[in-house]
């Protein structure tokens, strides 16, 4: 990078929660960020997940930043609580570990939104370059390059290495935190994103429902 | 009167496949709400506008090849739309944000919809959906489809829903429309008589992301849905059958090891490694799979009782359950 480039300040948003299935991909966003020299983890939630996100990103060598907080948010709320920390970094560019929860997908865009980024999402390869990033994107049965430049928020779906098991993450004293006040967000406010609750899903046991489920993924056909 | 809004995406046959059915899902809200459906297309303009031009105008007819361009109205006409709105923009037709969204924020701002639409399988739709509800405030719903017969509303399958009476915007990426879940709302109005409106917008490409090319992607970047088979079941000649019939209805891939590509039922091109780790938005795993799909957004386990984070799973026999989902699947 010469002088007169502007610098890369990395985070990566882990999200509110931890992996539904694996912490195997939530390993491979770290590891893109660990890219990045100085990249800063992100996450928030319960201390459970805080610890298990510091424990993660440690061993990748990266800092940590976790947010306390019991709320429960849609895709705009936790895109708040992101926005707030990257301002704090000072961060120019946002990983977002895509893979392990569903609803990360979407915080995409409203984190980009929120702090006038580019977005990109479906990234499965990432190379930095400079002030430039490489990325090929995952889009249906093609997959795009692209460069990127300048500040930007980038939805990663890229594996770590297989893990069995991992060891519990101890709490963590090398994470930073940071409540929602500290980041300059009222609590009430946030509220307003809050997601109705709905009752678990146990997984469908009948074939009649596992068909209801994948009938909204039927490729359609020209003339269905 | 309310307004919702379709995004259309075209493909080299005109309107694409899931925009069409998000087109019927959405004219069958906007008819029991009493609101007017937009079906907005954008359309790559080469002629630079003018200076001097104003950010948006009407015009009669729609600009570009004639033939093509009356093909779409015909078949926005067919689908239901009240009007279409063509927004024309000097940025190539990419499913990007960084290519598309000045251009969709004009027809935002020169609608102010309540309701935005996007076909989930769509192109446009990853990139566009979210960021258009970030953008308007609005809840969002994956895979969404209509319910209802009178007072229709779109239910995604985590159960959130929008109705007539919520308030504040929506928007919903839609998943297949069945026959079965679709309301009984006629998708067409006959009325081929429909306003078009062109918008002439900005250019607007966002110079920070820049397209260095396309190519053919690998099916373990695969981010639709996917079927994984495990190598005993693809010994099996009942399951490898009916593992085939499910792909056809679902439009979609068998993967599996070289040894099941052995038995016919895993295609040349769709062996995967053993344990090479796929995220999908939806896959079938048969059997035991030597593949790893814990990244998958949503799992269904067929031959084994499941596990961590499974949104279905059936156990009993395997090619039996195939079948029979096979079966309910054709019939929808």
């Amino acid at each position: 990078m010469t002088a007169g480039e502007p610098k890369l300040v990395v985070a990566v948003w882990l999200g509110n929660a931890p992996p539904v299935r694996s912490i195997r991909w939530l390993d491979g966003a770290l590891k893109a960020a660990a890219k990045f020299a100085g990249a800063t983890a992100v996450a928030a939630g319960d201390p459970t997940w805080l610890d298990l996100a510091a424990d993660r990103a440690t061993r990748m060598g990266l800092a940590s930043l976790g947010v306390p907080t019991e709320l429960s948010l849609d895709y705009l709320g936790w895109a708040q609580v992101m926005a707030a920390v990257a301002r704090q970094l000072a961060a120019t560019t946002i990983l977002v570990d895509e893979a392990s929860r569903p609803e990360r997908f979407a915080e995409v865009a409203a984190l980009a939104e929120l702090i006038d980024a580019a977005q990109l999402t479906h990234v499965v390869t990432l190379a930095p370059d400079a002030a430039t990033i490489h990325a090929s994107r995952a889009t249906g049965a093609m997959l795009q390059t692209v460069r990127i430049h300048g500040p930007a928020v980038i939805g990663v779906r890229i594996p770590g290495p297989a893990i069995d098991e991992y060891p519990t993450p101890m709490p963590s004293g090398s994470m930073r935190r940071l409540d929602l006040a500290a980041l300059g967000l009222d609590p009430a406010v946030l509220g307003h994103r809050a997601l109705p609750t709905h009752a678990s899903q146990p997984a469908r046991r009948s074939v009649d429902r596992v068909a209801d489920h994948l009938a909204v993924h039927i490729v359609p056909r020209k003339g269905a | 009167m309310a307004a919702v809004l379709v995004h259309i995406d075209l493909d080299a046959n005109g309107l694409h496949a899931s925009s069409l059915q998000a087109l019927n899902a959405a004219r069958a809200v906007a008819s029991s709400w009493g609101a007017t459906l937009y079906a907005a297309v954008i359309v790559h303009d080469p002629n630079k506008r003018p200076d001097d031009a104003p950010p948006s105008r009407i015009a009669p007819r729609l600009p570009g090849e004639r033939k093509t361009i009356e093909a779409v109205r015909r078949a926005l006409v067919r689908g239901g739309a009240d009007k279409i709105v063509i927004a024309l923009t000097d940025a190539p037709i990419v499913p990007l944000w960084c290519m598309l969204g000045t251009a969709w924020q004009g027809v935002l701002d020169h609608l102010r919809p309540r309701l935005v639409v996007f076909g989930a399988d769509a192109p446009s739709a990853a990139e566009l959906g979210p960021r258009t509800g970030a953008r308007i405030g609005a809840r969002l719903l994956l895979r969404a489809r209509a319910l209802g017969t009178e007072e229709v509303e779109l239910r995604d399958r985590d159960g959130s829903y929008v109705r007539m009476t919520d308030s504040g915007a929506a928007v919903a990426l839609i998943g297949s429309a069945l026959r079965a879940a679709a309301p009984a709302i006629p998708v067409s109005h006959g009325d081929d008589d429909v306003d078009v409106m062109v918008l002439t917008l900005p250019g607007g490409i966002d110079p920070r992301i820049e397209l260095a090319g396309t190519a053919p992607a690998e099916l373990v970047h695969t981010t639709g849905t996917l079927i994984a088979i495990g190598d005993a079941a693809a010994s099996d000649p009942d399951i490898a059958q009916a593992t085939q019939r499910l792909a056809k209805v679902l439009g979609t891939h068998v993967v599996g090891s070289a040894h099941a590509a052995n038995t016919g039922v895993v295609g040349a091109g769709a062996v995967i490694e053993r344990g090479t780790p796929l995220a999908p938005e939806m896959c079938i795993a048969i059997g035991v799979p030597p593949i790893d799909v814990a990244g998958s957004t949503s799992l269904i386990r067929i031959g084994s009782s499941g596990g961590k984070g499974v949104d279905g799973a059936l156990t009993g026999s395997i090619a039996q359950n195939l079948g029979e989902l096979a079966r309910i699947l054709e019939e929808r």
